[in-house]
């Protein structure tokens, strides 16, 4: 009796301890390059920066993500908070880590860039420091949040371009490509209907040595054919929303380089 | 007679096959082990890696603000000194891993590198022409983004010693874990003094020398 009241005065406290802890919410991933919830971009810079960063990574295979939220909805330092969000979405290539991400919190005026390990040589804190200085600040203080982000990009972009190669797609299009134009399915099918033809041969091998002279169709002979057709045509083609700027992580690192400051 | 021979045979088929999956066993929970302790490893080498980072900056953050007319040499000195006792706690990662008390050592030389810096920036705010001196800037803003990338590593190194402690802790592995000589290996831990709320003290007696 006692033993059971302590245990559930333990699971009580339990209950009254957890909801003070977890406050912090990791957005998901984002859809396009730009993500804008706090609704501050119009809609043409939004749709030519989402171009431009596509392309971008088509020739460089850098991934650049610019995500403006109203508030940061943790306790923590927004360097902490950036980089666990950065991280979690995986931007940038593996093995080339090279992402970066401009984080924008409109009603805390503050902002941060995370850089990917694999851009910490090109994009150092000090010029992060000055484009977020000389390039964004001003003109966010000014309600300027379109050339402020624009002027930003631009000059992530000049200080990253030439370090990596790209292949000439995005992962967002590599991955759409390979979910509807996969060999694979077809690789399959082709194993199955090459073991169906055996069994075939081999079954119609034995009803002509069958002492009893009879002509055995197989079970599976009816059955396949035609009813099967149906399945194979429903790989791929998950993709959906826009047909451009979509963005999917590569896999890449971050590490806290970059810079962030406050307007 | 027949009867006696039966058993024996079964009890040695279950015996072999006791050895068998113990071994198994074995195997495999020691392989679980061997990536995990290697993860720790290599995050210990991106921690050391952003730790030398810090020591590069230094010596050309030492030379900007010496550069400032009259500026508290004290300030200077501790730093330097902090860096240099950082340089002497050098040892085999592997050998620090397994030594809590080599690893305290390790993190109390940082530590008191940390705080030197953290002093120093707090003189240089009374340096007007430093603040305005984009140089300095420059420096202060890869320091702040070293301090935070430390603060990175830091963290993902506790999140993979953790992992392996758990997995050499748990109870039967824990045997076979210290037959191989697997023991947990030590955390960070933050320093007493940031569980406090920092001190501010507005001393406006101690004006600057100019």
């Amino acid at each position: 009796m006692k033993a059971a009241r302590s245990v559930a005065f333990w699971i009580a406290l339990c209950f009254c301890c957890f909801p003070v802890g977890a406050k912090e919410v990791i957005p998901p991933k984002p859809e396009q390059y730009v993500h804008d919830e706090a609704g501050v971009l119009s809609s043409g810079v939004r749709d030519s920066l989402l171009h431009e960063i596509e392309d971008f990574e088509r020739q460089t295979s850098d991934q650049i993500v610019v995500a403006l939220y109203p508030h940061m909805e943790s306790d923590s330092s927004v360097e902490d908070y950036t980089v666990r969000v950065a991280q979690s979405w995986h931007a940038g290539r593996t093995g080339k880590d090279n992402g970066v991400v401009m984080f924008v919190f409109v009603n805390d005026h503050k902002l941060y860039i995370q850089v990917g390990y694999g851009l910490e040589g090109p994009l150092t804190d000090a010029l992060c420091r000055r484009i977020i200085e000389n390039e964004i600040k001003p003109r966010f203080r000014m309600n300027d949040y379109d050339g402020g982000i624009q002027n930003g990009v631009h000059a992530i972009m000049a200080a990253i371009r030439g370090e990596y190669q790209g292949t000439g797609t995005t992962v967002d299009e590599s991955q759409r490509q390979s979910g509807q134009g996969s060999v694979a399915p077809f690789l399959i099918f082709l194993v199955i209907l090459v073991f169906m033809a055996a069994l075939q041969w081999l079954s119609s091998r034995r009803t002509v040595y069958s002492s009893r002279g009879r002509i055995i169709s197989p079970w599976w002979f009816g059955g396949f054919g035609m009813g099967n057709s149906g399945g194979f045509g429903s790989f791929g083609g998950s993709g959906g929303g826009s047909s451009f700027g979509g963005f999917s992580g590569g896999g890449g690192s971050f590490g806290g380089g970059g810079a962030g400051g406050s307007w | 007679m027949k009867k006696a021979l039966l058993v024996l045979v079964v009890l040695g088929v279950l015996l072999v096959l006791g050895v068998f999956l113990a071994l198994g066993w074995g195997i495999r929970s020691y392989n679980q082990i061997i990536p995990l302790s290697a993860k720790v490893e290599s995050q210990w080498a991106q921690v050391q890696n952003v730790y030398q980072r810090r020591a590069d900056l230094i010596p050309n953050l030492v030379a900007t603000v010496s550069g400032a007319a009259n500026f508290e040499k004290s300030t200077l000195i501790a730093v330097t000194e902090a860096r240099a006792s950082v340089g002497n706690v050098k040892m085999d990662p592997k050998e620090l891993l397994d030594h809590p008390e080599k690893f305290a050592q390790f993190e109390q030389a940082q530590d008191r590198l940390s705080s030197a810096l953290s002093r120093l920036l707090v003189v240089v705010e009374r340096y007007p022409d430093l603040k305005a001196n984009s140089n300095f800037l420059e420096l202060q803003s890869q320091l702040e983004g070293t301090e935070n990338r430390i603060a990175v590593e830091r963290g993902r190194f506790n999140e993979a010693v953790q992992a392996y402690n758990v997995e050499v802790q748990k109870v039967p592995q824990v045997f076979l874990a210290r037959a191989f000589g697997f023991t947990p290996k030590p955390y960070f831990q933050a320093k007493p003094e940031a569980q406090e709320a920092p001190k501010v003290n507005f001393n406006f007696d101690q004006a600057p020398a100019k």
